[in-house]
């Protein structure tokens, strides 16, 4: 399995990015990462391919664990090295955790117009990565419709979640007039692989400011662990909780087809 | 318990030796795609991946043997800003070398590790149906952009030049 992977690492550094041009001044760059990560997921679900099973799957996944130290530990110096930025930036670094907040305004009302219900209240609180999961299980325990809500999330985000928000973040630098750190920050909003697939194009796009720009992404992220959760506990659901009671009776819908959400 | 919960809260690799092996395993990786991808010099990335190794290791190590329950992101990342700290007598040596290694080819090798374990998940997905995936675009998407929103405003008000 490892000999595949240094396989696939050696074809997408070969390749290297590819910027693609939507518009005039849009332009999407496809980072190497993007590529191991899809072709990784194909070699698993490839049947010809026989030595990538479960099994590897799960040597994977525990190794992931250990291997997400390293990229850490990496972050970690380079904020070290710019420790004084850090401080400086503060009141930025932990108001913008407050910013999550956005996504309860906006993906709520959705979520009750396509027909969920107490769903949404694990669905929208925040981003659904591991921490916040254990959070929502814990509060609502683990057969509720909230803790439904939330592994949906976690699923659906742990596939999509790291391709789309390298996306996203292309998109967003080249379009957002936005500070260079600002985006830095940004990218530390969900999981380790998230925040390095956010932190690509970031990079690319302003390749002078490298050190500083890992150092708010890795800090950002480390933040988005620790007191992320406490904003979750403490300001998330409960907002999460009033904004449900005020919109279910004007724009909750019935269950169209009952079945569909019982296997999330 | 599902197995996401569990795998995300230890190292399920068991065995300092276990550690070892894999992350040097790891280390080579990194350091060939850092070698096609970059042009850094082999030797001086394998020493950069050594430093990180070890640090990883001492986190993962005091996160199981310490009796404390802090996770161990939080010592890893402890230790990363505490070595490399302007002055700290570590730091020069360890920039020099730490910078050799870039952080997009750690991830370039990471996630060929996630995309492998992210397998399992596949069935899970395709059962969720396209309603979950519209919602965790809008949650993702709302987050980033929050974030960055309020970031942004906060640097232009305390003066940050862009």
């Amino acid at each position: 399995m490892h000999l595949s992977v240094l396989l696939l690492v050696i074809i997408a550094e070969l390749i290297g990015p590819i910027e693609i041009q939507l518009t005039k001044g849009v332009t999407v760059s496809i980072m190497p990462l993007l590529y191991t990560m899809v072709l990784g997921l194909i070699f698993y679900l490839a049947k010809p391919i026989k030595w990538i099973q479960r099994k590897q799957a799960r040597i994977a996944e525990g190794a992931m664990m250990l291997f997400i130290g390293v990229l850490i530990a990496k972050l970690a110096v380079s904020s070290g090295q710019s420790i004084h930025l850090i401080f400086e930036m503060g009141p930025a670094l932990l108001l913008q955790e407050l910013g999550h907040l956005a996504t309860i305004f906006i993906a709520l009302p959705v979520a009750l117009l396509l027909g969920f219900k107490r769903e949404t209240i694990g669905m929208t609180n925040s981003i659904g990565r591991e921490p916040e999961v254990a959070v929502v299980v814990d509060k609502y325990g683990f057969n509720s419709p909230e803790s439904r809500g939330i592994f949906a999330l976690f699923i659906v985000g742990t596939i999509i979640g790291t391709v789309f928000i390298s996306f996203l973040t292309s998109i967003s630098v080249s379009v957002l007039p936005l500070h260079p750190f600002a985006f830095a920050m940004a990218s530390g909003v969900g999981s380790a692989s998230m925040n390095a697939a956010s932190l690509g194009p970031t990079l690319a796009a302003f390749p002078s400011l490298e050190t500083q720009i890992e150092a708010f992404a890795g800090f950002s992220n480390l933040l988005s662990f620790s007191i992320g959760i406490y904003i979750v506990i403490f300001v998330a659901l409960p907002l999460t909780e009033k904004l449900y009671a005020f919109f279910e009776p004007k724009i909750g819908r019935d269950y169209v087809k009952k079945g569909d959400d019982e296997n999330a | 318990m599902p197995d996401f919960i569990d795998g995300s809260e230890n190292v399920s690799v068991h065995g300092i030796f276990n550690w070892i092996l894999l992350l040097a395993i790891f280390s080579v990786i990194v350091v060939i795609g850092n070698f096609i991808g970059y042009q850094h010099p082999i030797s001086d990335s394998l020493v950069g991946m050594a430093i990180l190794s070890l640090i990883t290791l001492a986190g993962v190590w005091m996160e199981r043997y310490l009796p404390f329950n802090i996770s161990s992101i939080i010592y890893i990342s402890v230790m990363g800003i505490v070595l490399a700290f302007p002055g700290m007598p570590t730091s020069e040596i360890l920039l020099y070398y730490v910078s050799k290694v870039e952080l997009l080819s750690i991830v370039t090798v990471f996630l060929a590790y996630v995309g492998i374990g992210m397998g399992k998940s596949w069935d899970e997905f395709k059962a969720l149906g396209w309603r979950a995936i519209i919602i965790t675009i809008l949650v993702i998407a709302s987050t980033y952009l929050g974030s960055a929103f309020v970031a942004h405003v906060i640097l232009v008000m305390t003066g940050v030049p862009a």
